[in-house]
């Protein structure tokens, strides 16, 4: 599943250790989302698209 | 503004400081207690295993019988049990279903590589003579085996 997590993050200069900070997850999780490694559950989805003010459908993008 | 709850590091997931750490580093507080527990519980238990094996390999004449030869067993076996609790005690509290995965799929590995080295000795002493391996040291094999998945775990999720 291919995210706008990383250009997101970009706009606002957070690290991705300050993401995992506010998002309560390891700086591990978030660059595994980031580089399509692993998909979030639908809360983890919804906790990132409440933080960055949008939906889960602008962050992420089904391939299929 | 800062949460502050971020700021003093009290959060639910917190920033290494205080820990003597270099690299900046956020971890859960589950994944600070499996940290102590493992440091302070699994490692002195295989530390007195290591000294048992130790001392039933250098002084065989001394083998204990009987009632104590039963202790000796069960704190022989007591590392891998307090492994297991710590891993499962883990898995419960940690809420990051990402490192939960890496543990699970560390646990994976050591297990599949403990049960194809232990199977694939004993049938070479069954057909072909090797010498005889000491079934206490399974737990050894499983835990340096975990430990390589969860640095190549570590390295491939850096």
């Amino acid at each position: 599943m291919k995210n706008r997590l990383k250009v997101l993050r970009a706009e606002r200069d957070w690290s991705q250790a300050d993401l995992a900070v506010k998002l309560e997850v390891s700086r591990q999780s978030v660059n595994a989302i980031e580089t399509g490694k692993f998909d979030p559950s639908l809360p983890l989805a919804f906790k990132l698209a409440r933080l960055f003010g949008t939906t889960i459908e602008e962050i992420f993008t089904d391939e299929a | 503004m800062k949460n502050p709850l971020e700021v003093h590091g009290v959060g639910p997931y917190r920033e290494g400081q205080g820990k003597g750490m270099k690299e900046r580093r956020v971890s859960s507080p589950a994944n600070y207690r499996f940290e102590d527990r493992f440091l302070f519980v699994v490692v002195p238990l295989f530390m007195l295993d290591a000294a048992l094996g130790f001392f039933g390999f250098h002084y065989h004449h001394l083998q204990p019988v009987g009632a104590l030869a039963i202790v000796c067993a069960v704190l022989q076996s007591l590392p891998i049990v307090a492994c297991i609790v710590v891993f499962g005690l883990y898995l419960g509290e940690e809420k990051d279903e990402f490192q939960k995965g890496i543990l699970v799929q560390s646990m994976l590995w050591s297990t599949g590589a403990t049960l194809a080295v232990t199977t694939f000795w004993g049938s070479m002493e069954k057909y072909s003579q090797a010498p005889r391996m000491d079934v206490a040291l399974v737990q050894f094999v499983f835990c340096i085996v975990y430990i390589v998945a969860l640095a190549v775990n570590g390295w491939r999720y850096r």
